[in-house]
């Protein structure tokens, strides 16, 4: 939920319409009454010259350290943006611990000297200012911004940041869990499984295609941040900007006297950077994910080094192609046929070799048609003269884009520092506008002919492949995966649901309450009941969580597991939802209204097939009692989401035993993980009969249920 | 899961309020303002600034939801959605792609006050901007079928923003009972409208709100950026030099008095699940000298994680989930406005304790005072924001439209800084004990109802 925003009540939104209606002028005629006045022009103005940029100037200086220093000094405000910038990006994380470089940057702002982290916000807080830091495929930046006259906290606190990181145990604990519980999320959600497959079969083996994993973020240790750091936080081949009230001497002194002592080799440098495509055909990389009711689609192709020339054409020509609420993708797909929502390309420039992306979300049943448009619309923006009217508009919007983007002292250093990193030519951004004006259509054409590859591109489609695999084969050769990498065959989408051996007898009458915590406040209760009905069973739950959401769910099933029935009523983020779905006959039928991520509710005809073996997805939690639990036990179970009337193979795993405390007590617990639902759970489960569920949480949501009694 | 961030919603960064700068050292240096009206009434400011090469346009008109009169409510924000529906020369979509071709951005937004239009340009697109503004000035298209679409857009806005969110009803309209409809139907209204009011409106009556207040001697065209002020004086008159002056306009009044008397208000809501409680007082116009003092108290009651609500509230006594602290919500005014807490109930407290907890912070300032630093902090996050807000063309005309309106004159900008450099802790104190009691508040319990009536179990 959001609170009812204020000033956007009052802001009016785009509609869009094109009628367009004739109508009397309101004014005087301004020819007739202002006698040598210019009369108002029928037309829009045309547009004046464009002046040369007037940037303020940039001076270097490099410290005896080596420690790069680029001033851009404005002293119209007294303001202050301070940027630092290492060769420490992901491509350098050591082998098996992918995740390491963006560690580092998270914890440099959580203690720094003689700093925590709560005294590090405390003191940004107290004057005003901000601190952040990143990490990229290629630099490592730390971010300050302030007024000018607290310029030396400013450099105190980034020095203590690179200089002198605490990776405080604890603060190296609650990142590596933040982190953990994102990429647990990450693996339920199609763009980024699409991101991450997409850059690994782009890449292959180059430090590009790697991403951070579970295992890569466990293996970490504070001894490898520290190596890290030291390493590569070094002066030699860091870059700092200094941009706004400050000038070059200043800075020199300013900087030398916050970062005394600081010395060290020039990192090692990264790996070869230049990558050649071997792609000579288009492929297309099947992700298959099990129900889902839309695909992501993803692809492109590699395409050059950064300073490459041919970078102002193309870039024009992907505006025309798919950059905004103007482009062609975003028009075909979106408007005429109301595939999508948003459709959009663009390119990726880096220190090695950059790419091209073309990507949409789309229906289930609109993907190949979706994925045969994308195709053509690269063919034909490589083939065909672009219309001048088109050009021009295109080419006007990002000549004129260009200023508004290098407004502040914070933008301008960081077009500065992004040009001075990737070895742009030295007058880059000063001559940015008038290069992308040079332009022409013939060279707009030429550069999609080399930038956008339908001929040869790697395509993702994260989706349901049981509904896809046919249609894609139809358009290139399809290689199909599971969202962990796994090769899978054809033969191997239809879900086979398994049936469940509990043992029932574990089974009894039951009631339980829970507390919901959010970040460690009670926010909410979950009460469950589980109680006998004829020869079978029925299972009742009423949660509230906190204004988001409350509902009434209950499940009927009988002694074999049979799914019976499932009603729900609720409420959502102020919405009403509801499910009403009976089973009979290895089917699902009902309807079902559930909120959507994009807001409002949808209501959804149930109508599915239901195999043996398969339960409702509401019930699990009540049935664990009766699992057979031993350690490193794994149960597939077919979970079916009468929300979404689809079915999902998911997995529980015992991944280890843990003693929990909660407000019913401290209990020893098997530690469960539940994968392949679209949300992945964790659940204890009390090691010893009766194996009562004693605490649950989604990962990568701050929300736990913690068993009260 | 931050719902409510303890951060102000920023009433004075986007309206601009309290534009500061520029007479301490370090503050960045005096704005000189060029100024001059058009024969037919238009004000014309512009400030010249290189430092980019863009050009913000600022248009604001002297009208607002508190120009409307009883059976006529929400005019004025129906009528900047008008603005949108073309004219002459122009169709519908034209205002937005005309723009975003040239590489700038436009909007508008409604106040109590003003009404507001803007756009952001590469200074070689400032013809476009102007003849833009112009030209639906000319020649706006007020159609039959315009009106009754953007009614029904209105409408939806309603059922969106309002009817459907939680608390929404809470906080556009039982707040507005602050005000008394008799003495000060200006700010007793909803912004939005009635409904019925809004389906009864005619295309004359929309030409009436046209003709009376989107007249040349009811604006004021603020300029700044990459600009030769010669040259747009030029093309401003060329553009607006032939609109027609009207008769000028009586202010509608409010004459509210402080400490009329505690009021209270429970509001049943089947959107929200959770008790909240918001707590209104009557304050001071912008260009009081108990403003600043007013201001700088919200920071430091509710602005970031060290906040006194965040701390005490939500952190230690576990009272509220989240809390959001205003002065003036709804955007400055030229006559009285209101400071609100909002907080949101814990699970398992009820809204009496929470109003309790929120009573007693607000009573501790007045009782205690604040300390020193909590006062250099929430000055130094305000003179950062302020002069932060300068970097841009866009911001410093929406600092200069706001010095106009709320502060009186343009130059406000240069010494508004002053008057909150100088609010001392006594200040902060005298003002909590004078503002912030219970004769002068208005209390709004809001309920969490089922969709049947019945309260929630």
């Amino acid at each position: 939920m959001s609170t009812p925003s204020m000033r956007s009540l009052i802001t009016r939104g785009t509609t869009r319409g094109f009628t367009s209606y004739a109508v009397a002028a309101l004014a005087l005629s301004a020819g007739a009454l202002s006698v040598g006045a210019q009369s108002f022009p029928a037309r829009p103005p045309a547009p004046t010259a464009i002046a040369p940029a007037q940037f303020p100037p940039f001076q270097q200086a490099v410290l005896p350290n080596g420690l790069k220093l680029l001033v851009v000094s404005n002293p119209r405000l007294p303001v202050l943006s301070i940027s630092i910038s290492f060769p420490a990006g992901s491509q350098y994380d050591p082998d098996g611990k992918s995740g390491t470089a963006e560690m580092v940057a998270g914890l440099l702002t959580k203690g720094g000297g003689t700093r925590n982290a709560e005294a590090v916000a405390a003191a940004i807080e107290g004057v005003g200012g901000s601190i952040s830091a990143g990490a990229g495929a290629d630099f490592l930046t730390v971010n300050v911004n302030v007024l000018s006259d607290n310029a030396p906290l400013a450099l105190q606190l980034i020095a203590d940041a690179v200089m002198r990181p605490t990776f405080a145990d604890k603060e190296v604990e609650l990142y590596r869990t933040q982190t953990l519980s994102g990429l647990q999320l990450s693996q339920s959600d199609p763009a980024a499984i699409a991101a991450r497959v997409f850059a690994r079969e782009l890449y292959g083996k180059h430090p590009y295609g790697r991403s951070a994993d579970p295992a890569s973020v466990k293996a970490i240790t504070r001894a490898d941040l520290v190596a890290f750091q030291t390493s590569r936080l070094a002066p030699r081949g860091a870059l700092m900007v200094l941009a706004g009230d400050i000038t070059l001497a200043r800075a020199q002194q300013m900087v030398a006297a916050a970062f005394t002592g600081w010395s060290g080799m020039r990192p090692a440098a990264g790996a070869l950077l230049g990558v050649e495509s071997s792609r000579t055909a288009t492929e297309v990389v099947l992700v298959h994910r099990a129900g889902s009711v839309q695909s992501n689609v993803v692809m492109g192709n590699l395409t050059w080094a950064p300073a490459d020339p041919r970078s102002y054409a193309a870039t024009i020509a992907n505006k025309i192609l798919g950059g905004g609420a103007d482009s062609r993708l975003f028009m075909i797909l979106r408007e005429q046929k109301g595939w999508t929502y948003g459709a959009q390309s663009g390119l990726t420039r880096q220190l090695g070799t950059g790419y091209f992306t073309a990507s949409t979300e789309v229906r289930t049943e609109a993907t190949d048609s979706s994925l045969k448009e994308l195709l053509t619309q690269l063919h034909r923006i490589r083939s065909e003269p672009i219309p001048a009217k088109e050009f021009d508009d295109a080419k006007n919007s990002l000549v004129g884009r260009f200023p508004l983007q290098v407004q502040t002292a914070d933008a301008v250093a960081s077009q500065v520092s992004t040009a001075q990193l990737l070895g742009l030519a030295p007058d880059y951004v000063q001559s940015y506008r008038q290069k992308l004006a040079a332009v022409t259509p013939v060279m707009a054409l030429a550069a999609a002919k080399a930038a956008f590859r339908p001929d040869a591109a790697l395509v993702v489609v994260v989706g349901d492949g049981t509904k896809l695999y046919d249609k894609l084969k139809a358009i290139a050769p399809v290689r199909i995966v599971s969202p962990d990498g796994v090769r899978l065959q054809p033969e191997d989408l239809v879900v086979k649901a398994v049936a469940l051996d509990l043992a029932m007898d574990q089974l009894a009458p039951r009631s339980d309450s829970f507390a919901v915590y959010v970040q460690g406040n009670v926010f909410g209760f979950l009460r469950s009941r589980l109680e006998r009905a004829g020869a079978g069973w029925k299972y009742i739950e009423d949660t509230q969580l906190g204004p988001i959401m409350q509902q009434h769910t209950e499940v009927s099933f009988g002694a074999d597991l049979e799914m019976t029935a499932v009603t729900q009523s609720g409420k959502a983020q102020g919405m009403d939802t509801k499910i009403d779905v009976s089973y009979a006959s290895g089917r699902a039928k009902g309807s079902a209204t559930t909120p959507q991520p994009t807001g409002g509710t949808k209501t959804i005809q149930v109508d599915a097939e239901m195999p043996l073996g398969a339960i409702d997805d509401n019930l699990l939690a009540s049935l664990l009692p009766a699992f057979r639990w031993v350690a490193g036990a794994k149960f597939p179970v077919a979970l079916f989401s009468s929300g979404k009337g689809s079915l999902t193979p998911a997995m529980l795993s015992v991944s280890g035993e843990e003693s929990v405390t909660v407000p019913a007590g401290t209990i020893l617990a098997w530690k469960v993980d539940l994968t392949g639902s679209d949300q992945p759970v964790t659940f204890w489960v009390e090691k010893s009969a009766p194996h009562r569920l004693v605490k649950f949480a989604s990962v990568g949501a701050p929300v736990e249920m913690r068993l009260v009694k | 899961m931050r719902l409510f961030n303890a951060r102000r919603l920023a009433a004075g960064a986007l309206f601009g309020v309290v534009a500061s700068s520029a007479t301490l050292p370090g503050q960045g240096s005096q704005i000189v303002i060029d100024k001059s009206t058009l024969a037919n009434g238009l004000r014309l400011q512009l400030v010249e600034d290189h430092s980019s090469q863009v050009v913000a346009v600022s248009l604001w008109f002297d009208v607002g939801a508190r120009d409307e009169l009883k059976g006529k409510t929400g005019f004025a924000h129906l009528f900047e959605h008008m603005m949108f529906q073309g004219s002459a020369n122009i169709k519908k979509a034209e205002y937005f792609q005309l723009i975003e071709r040239a590489g700038g951005r436009t909007n508008a937004n409604t106040q109590y006050d003003i009404t507001r239009y803007y756009e952001e340009v590469p200074s070689n697109r400032l013809n476009l901007a102007l003849w833009l503004e112009a030209e639906r000035l000319r020649s706006l298209n007020v159609s039959a079928e315009n009106l009754k679409n953007q009614i029904e857009a209105v409408k939806e806005e309603r059922r969106l923003r309002v009817d459907n969110q939680p608390y929404g009803s809470a906080i556009w309209e039982a707040t507005l009972s602050l005000f008394d409809e008799g003495s000060c139907f200006a700010y007793a209204h909803s912004l939005i409208g009635s409904m019925d009011d809004l389906n009864a409106s005619s295309v004359a009556d929309v030409k009436a709100f046209f003709d009376r207040y989107y007249a040349p001697n009811n604006a004021v065209l603020t300029v700044a950026g990459d600009i030769k002020p010669a040259e747009v004086k030029k093309l401003v008159e060329q553009y607006f030099g032939s609109l027609q002056r009207q008769p000028e306009i009586a202010k509608p009044a409010c004459d509210q008095p402080f400490n009329v008397g505690a009021k209270r208000t429970r509001v049943p809501d089947d959107k929200a699940t959770l008790p909240a409680v918001l707590t209104l007082y009557r304050v001071p116009a912008a260009g009081h000298a108990d403003y600043p003092a007013l201001d700088l108290l919200t920071t430091i009651l509710g602005t970031g994680e060290s906040s006194r609500f965040n701390t005490v509230l939500a952190r230690d006594k576990k009272l509220a989930l989240g809390q959001q602290l205003y002065l003036n919500p709804f955007g400055p005014r030229r006559g009285p406005g209101m400071w609100m807490a909002l907080a949101i109930a814990n699970q398992g407290v009820h809204p009496d304790s929470l109003e309790a907890g929120m009573l007693a912070e607000i009573a501790r300032v007045a009782s205690e005072g604040v300390t020193e630093a909590e006062l250099s902090k929430a000055k130094n996050q305000f003179r950062a924001s302020k002069t932060n807000e300068r970097q841009t063309a866009f911001e410093m005309t929406e600092a200069i439209q706001a010095a106009t309106f709320y502060l009186g004159s343009a130059e406000a900008i240069n010494t508004d800084l002053d008057r909150y450099t100088k609010v001392t802790v006594a200040d902060l104190k005298r003002v909590a004990a004078q503002y912030l009691v219970p004769a002068n508040s208005l209390i709004v319990t809001v309920e969490p109802q089922t969709k049947k009536g019945g309260p929630v179990p």
